[in-house]
């Protein structure tokens, strides 16, 4: 169990902390922009930088003031920070606590191959695996990442975030792994912490994060662009109502009536129609992807959904699209209301709709994807 | 969409003007070399061979190959330490060490001397006692080496510093966080990574010693350097007969940073 309490430092411009976590045998993603915070607090759990105040404890061990040497805290940097002199395998052997894990740890990484080669003339993926197995072995009893992966190329970077999720799995330790990039940090933590100016702004599971941001801020980082401003019309039972514009939203999130809110909304749970097309269950198969990875979950059900809790359809308008690869994100300008709605649309629905500038569809926003953001802790 | 002119042909024609400044370096590596060449030529081997093996220049040649690697020893031992910490330290305090480290090099040499003989000279009481242990701090090896250390050592720290401080801080973090000590981290790490810009720097030092002139003579005229002979040939016997003996000294000059670049191109291996 890694523990930090009040921990904090200031810099010239830059304050951090104070900040309160708990690691626990799992992975925490330390997700936020750079300038947040994120390598401050690896350099601070490392011992590199001395805290103003505050303290760390490992497995119950006060680590407060111990040097860098004396903390069992297993760093592994951006750039990988090998040791340009010596080959692999002397990296991989620097600190190795037996004889025998260099060999393990270059099987379970694959890197039995590039051993005797020194480090510039290695992959920047076999660098980052060299690098990984120099740090586990030596047995840390915390593991550090730095954005590992954030100087690889796409495909290696996939490849190697896969093999490190297993790797994560059979590790014992508490691992913090920081990067600025979304999809990594959802798909690596059990646990995600986003970081702004310093401070910790939402702790929670990858998907509680994703999907029911407590700030703007982490719905914003977080890749979700529609956040509405609106205000909650009436509430009975388990239903909400909110108003934006001439339109209004059921949602299952509760407010009091009256109240300002912000909504958000997850681009992936909005599902886009055409006009003609009948909705939820119509006699157009509606999910020719049925099972791709993303796709929400919840979402299947909603078309055997009761008339009670079924979701809003707001008209609109396609303001346009980009394709994103994996799939296409689609910007609708709703009729009533001045916003605009953002939705991830997979490619055969996109090809269904015939979707170009002015198209006119029809967006459906289950109201389990409705979040609202209180405006106390909005801002 | 809008009308387009490469900047691409505006290019073609142009004299190549860094081609051009080639030539200027080149004409500084003649000035170098024609008037090294030019002595050696210009003197009969039978000469230089005649006074490669008097007595005086034996004993200059001796005396100034021993001072300057103690010089260059005493000046790595110290310096380095120094170079260390002004590689990592940030703020005032480094600027104004630095500052002081490289004042010896922009003092004129026998002003370096002066200054020394105010410390270490026979009427102080640094020199009266020195010289009542036995170990005189004048007109004796010691002397030389102290004239040779406070002139040289800055070309120690100075690129040693920079040597320092071209090594990643990460790697050293790096180093740290696997449990190495920091110094453990120093001698695995930096030290082999640092090596070469470290060699140069002792390169630099040992012959800026062996041609040190102007503190040499106001500490110890005796024993003499190969440069004090040199100047003592030349005022009492003349030009021609310097000459020989500064043929041995750019030999011996030669050979040594011959050897220094070897070993630097061998870290520690």
């Amino acid at each position: 169990m890694l523990e930090l309490t009040g921990l904090s430092k200031s810099y010239d411009g830059f304050a951090f902390g104070p900040v309160d976590l708990a690691v626990g045998a799992e992975v925490l993603s330390v997700l936020g922009p750079s300038g947040s915070g994120k390598t401050t607090l690896l350099s601070l759990i490392a011992g590199i930088v001395r805290p103003d105040a505050g303290s760390v404890s490992l497995d119950g061990r006060r680590l407060d003031g111990r040097p860098v040497e004396a903390r069992g805290t297993g760093l592994v940097f951006q750039d990988g920070a090998l040791f340009p002199h010596l080959t692999a395998r002397e990296n991989v052997g620097y600190a190795a606590t037996g004889p025998d894990r260099v060999e393990e740890l270059a099987a379970l990484l694959e890197i039995e191959d590039v051993l005797d080669r020194r480090p510039p003339d290695l992959s920047g993926g076999e660098r980052q695996r060299v690098a990984l197995a120099r740090t586990l072995a030596a047995d840390p009893d915390a593991l550090l990442l730095d954005e590992p992966l954030s100087s690889l190329d796409a495909p290696i970077r996939r490849r190697l975030r896969r093999e490190l999720r297993t790797l994560f799995e059979s590790l014992d330790v508490p691992v913090v792994y920081v990067t600025h990039d979304q999809r990594t940090a959802t798909a690596l933590g059990d646990r995600l912490a986003v970081f702004r100016d310093g401070t910790v702004e939402q702790v929670g599971s990858p998907s509680a994060v994703l999907e029911r941001p407590e700030t703007r801020f982490v719905a914003e980082f977080t890749g979700n662009r529609n956040l509405f401003e609106a205000t909650v019309a009436e509430r009975s039972g388990d239903a909400t109502t909110v108003r934006f514009g001439e339109r209004s939203l059921r949602t299952d999130g509760t407010a009091t009536p009256g109240s300002a809110v912000t909504v958000c909304i997850h681009p992936s749970r909005v599902r886009l129609r055409t006009p003609g097309e009948a909705p939820d269950g119509g006699t157009t198969d509606e999910r020719p992807d049925e099972g791709a990875p993303g796709e929400p979950p919840g979402e299947a059900t909603t078309g055997e959904a009761p008339e009670a809790t079924a979701g809003t359809t707001l008209p609109g308008t396609v303001a346009d699209w980009l394709n994103e690869g994996a799939d296409y994100r689609v910007r609708v300008d709703l009729d009533g209301a001045p916003a605009t709605l953002t939705a991830t649309v997979q490619p055969p629905a996109f090809e269904r709709l015939g979707i170009g500038s002015g198209t006119p569809v029809r967006a459906e926003v289950p109201p389990a994807a409705v979040h609202l953001i209180p405006h106390e802790s909005g801002n | 969409m809008f009308p387009r002119r490469s900047r691409a042909d505006a290019v073609v024609g142009r004299p190549d003007w860094l081609s051009v400044s080639y030539l200027l370096g080149a004409a500084l590596l003649c000035y170098y070399v024609v008037p090294l060449v030019s002595l050696v030529v210009g003197q009969p081997p039978g000469a230089v061979l005649r006074r490669l093996t008097a007595p005086e220049v034996v004993s200059a040649a001796s005396t100034s190959l021993t001072a300057s690697a103690a010089s260059a020893a005493v000046a790595t031992l110290f310096g380095l330490p120094l170079a260390y910490w002004l590689a990592r330290a940030e703020g005032r305090a480094e600027t104004l060490v630095t500052a002081l480290v490289v004042l010896p090099l922009v003092l004129p040499p026998v002003v370096s001397g002066m200054v020394l003989l105010t410390v270490v000279g026979p009427e102080t009481l640094l020199g009266r006692l020195a010289a009542a242990g036995g170990v005189p701090l004048t007109r004796s090896l010691v002397g030389i080496v102290l004239a040779q250390t406070f002139v040289a050592s800055p070309f120690v720290v100075v690129t040693a510093k920079a040597a320092f401080e071209g090594v990643d801080r990460h790697l050293e973090h790096a180093s740290r966080s696997l449990g190495e000590s920091r110094l453990a981290t120093f001698r695995r790490v930096t030290l082999p990574l640092a090596w070469p810009g470290i060699i140069a720097g002792i390169t630099l030092a040992f012959a800026r010693a062996i041609g040190e002139f102007g503190a040499t003579i106001m500490l110890a005229y005796y024993p003499r350097t190969m440069p004090v002979q040199i100047w003592v040939s030349f005022t009492t016997l003349g030009l021609e007969n310097a000459f020989p003996v500064a043929v041995v000294l750019v030999g011996i000059a030669v050979a040594t940073l011959v050897v220094l670049e070897t070993l630097g191109r061998n870290p520690l291996e």
